[in-house]
């Protein structure tokens, strides 16, 4: 017995994250591989296509919109439903991830990632059209779906379950 | 193409609006000379917000109950997952029942046949001197101990047995533990913990595995048997690293392999853990009683002085045809056990019978050294028999009372070559009344040598009886095998 007699608890801390659908995200070196990854895919299409620096950056940040919108933001769930018993299976990855705790380190890092790009492609183009239009859009939602005031919230029942 | 034509258009209007807005004489300002475009309001108002949001503190929202309809859906949708995996076609064992001792001869569903399943190497399932001691236990202490070596469960044939395998061994001390198998798989991570190196066989039988992996420490394994693989390892791992030498290296070996029937080349082992200074864990289990002029093991057949070999451990299934295990060596290692041995410290000690009938196997085979030259001659006599059977060919050491067959040549699926070793074991079982065993692997098992037909070899055998083996075996494989070789 502790003081006051009260009982001594042994208080088991949690893992800080339990879901294998986002753990991969606490591991040292993963904010490197992703700006690497976005500037070799940025090379890739310069390279390939043989456009101006701007477009290409447009196309990368695009392509990043398109490809982070649907893992982080519209696909629901994990891959691994039997270990979690489907707890997971109402979220999108992004309200996954930390346990649902906002502005962490990581959101932080994600929600700056596609504004940096947008700054690039934007500045590179000269801000002409479509391009900047294009960019402005995209960055748009990622930065309102990234927001703390819409964890869990669905815009007019899009996406929402039924 | 007509159809898509207003979608540009109304496509191309709004960007023209866009950008019209963008450059508009209102999306235009000049504030202290500088030329404020419109993209410079958006640029501004993003980086004020990420700012705003890069500077607030990490919270967690608030959890919000979940409504009555909402409980009512999660409980509609949630499906069990089943409690294990649906058990696949192959996995499924229909294993023979044994209906009397397993002996040379037993008695398998209902009809006697000539065992070579049982590793009961020296005869001594049935011996009488061992049922007496036994019965004499069993009205002296009862059946089982009812408490762990510590707590009340130490009875006096414990410690006499303890004695007896250390002086028969000729080690200072030994422990003894109530489980053959858990064995070596308590005493690894007894030993062996995070950070430390363990160099294993890559051959070893699940009991070692499991240690292996339970111990955590970092395990790198070399090729089966291959003293050239583990001096390459041992070279790599220890060349210019400073870390090497301060942390603790193990090279865990059995000495006879179960997967294999091969026996471990003690001297050379000895010599590169001497050169390289790692420690040596050696499982006995189906040497014990059986190597050596006298029974004493795999040290005893190489000459090597058994104190160069740091921990010995060995179950007391095979030979001594009782159960439980030991771990022999030093005071130190054996006293270290005591207290940091999980299989030791939690586990009911050794049915007190069982102990009994260990020290009078040992006795046994103290008093009848003619009972090894008889195993001896059993198994030259299986190999000379089965080296011409056709489709297999022996692949265990010679001396080895694990004889070991393999296909001559394997059909390139483990499946296949499995099916083609279970049916010739059923043959000879059904039709011949020879019971033999495959070394099928379970799911749990990561050792990835050959598979084959596993003979254990008793000294309790008679030549009729390893003539009716070779026989059948023969006749089996070349029927079964005809379409495939």
């Amino acid at each position: 017995m502790g003081r006051r007699g009260e009982p001594y608890y042994v208080e088991a801390v949690p893992p800080v994250d339990v879901n294998k659908n986002t753990e991969w995200f606490m591991y040292p070196g993963v904010w490197t591989t992703y700006i690497l990854m976005l500037f070799f895919a940025w090379l890739l299409v310069l390279s390939v296509s043989g456009c101006s620096p701007g477009a290409a950056w447009t196309v990368v940040n695009l392509a990043h919109f398109a490809i982070t919108y649907h893992f982080f933001h519209w696909k629901k769930g994990t891959p691994f439903a039997a270990d979690d018993q489907g707890i997971y299976s109402r979220l999108t990855w992004w309200e996954q991830i930390d346990n649902g705790q906002q502005l962490t380190r990581n959101r932080k890092f994600l929600t700056v990632v596609p504004v940096v790009l947008y700054l690039i492609a934007s500045h590179l183009t000269d801000y002409k059209q479509p391009m900047f239009f294009l960019n402005t859009i995209a960055v748009f939602v990622l930065v309102v779906a990234k927001l703390p005031n819409m964890h869990k919230v669905r815009i007019f029942g899009i996406n929402a379950d039924i | 193409m007509d159809m898509a034509l207003p979608v540009v258009n109304a496509t191309a209007a709004v960007l023209a609006r866009v950008s019209a807005a963008f450059n508009g004489p209102l999306a235009r300002a000049v504030v202290f000379g500088v030329h404020i475009d419109g993209h410079l309001v958006v640029e501004g108002l993003l980086i004020a917000v990420i700012v705003f949001q890069l500077s607030r503190k990490s919270y967690k929202p608030p959890k919000k109950p979940l409504t009555e309809k909402e409980i009512d859906e999660l409980c509609d949708e949630w499906e069990p997952e089943p409690l294990c995996p649906p058990i696949k076609e192959g996995a499924k064992i229909d294993a023979p029942t044994l209906e009397s001792a397993a002996g040379p001869h037993t008695i398998v569903d209902g009809k006697e046949v000539v065992n070579f399943a049982s590793a009961n190497y020296l005869g001594l399932i049935g011996n009488e001197k061992i049922i007496d001691s036994c019965i004499s236990s069993l009205e002296k202490y009862g059946v089982g101990s009812c408490g762990p070596r510590g707590f009340y469960g130490t009875i006096d044939v414990h410690l006499d047995c303890e004695s007896k395998i250390a002086k028969f061994l000729g080690t200072p001390d030994s422990i003894l533990y109530s489980y053959g198998i858990s064995t070596i798989f308590s005493v690894i991570p007894a030993f062996c913990k995070k950070g430390d190196i363990i160099v294993a066989d890559e051959g070893v039988h699940w009991a070692v595995q499991n240690g292996l992996h339970l111990s955590r420490s970092t395990v790198v394994y070399f090729k089966h048997n291959d003293m050239a693989s583990l001096a390459s390892t041992l070279e790599k791992l220890t060349r210019g690293n400073k870390r090497a030498e301060k942390i603790r290296r193990y090279i865990v070996v059995e000495s006879i392999y179960q997967n294999s029937g091969q026996i471990a080349p003690l001297d050379e082992i000895v010599r590169l853990k001497e050169k390289y200074r790692f420690r040596v864990i050696l499982e006995e289990s189906h040497s014990f009683g059986v190597l050596g002029k006298s029974g004493r093991g795999l040290a005893e057949h190489y000459g090597v002085p058994i104190e160069k070999i740091d921990i010995i451990t060995a179950g007391m299934g095979n030979a001594l045809a009782t159960d439980g295990g030991f771990c022999t060596g030093s005071v130190r290692v054996v006293d270290h056990q005591r207290l940091s041995s999980s299989g030791y410290v939690f586990s009911a000690s050794l049915p007190p019978y069982l102990a009994s009938a260990a020290v009078s196997a040992v006795n046994y085979l103290e008093e009848n050294p003619s009972v090894l030259a008889n195993l001896r001659s059993n198994i030259a006599l299986l190999h000379k028999e089965l080296s011409d059977t056709p489709g297999l060919e022996i692949s265990s050491h010679v001396l080895s009372p694990i004889v070991f067959l393999k296909l001559k040549k394997s059909t390139g699926s483990p499946t296949t070559d499995l099916d083609l070793l279970e049916t010739i074991a059923d043959k000879a079982l059904k039709e011949d009344s020879v019971f033999v065993v495959t070394s099928k692997k379970s799911n749990l098992d990561r050792c990835k040598l050959p598979i084959g037909i596993r003979l254990f070899v008793s000294a309790g055998h008679t030549e009729l009886d390893i003539s009716r083996l070779s026989s059948s075996l023969k006749r089996v494989s070349a029927s079964v095998l005809s379409d495939y070789f």
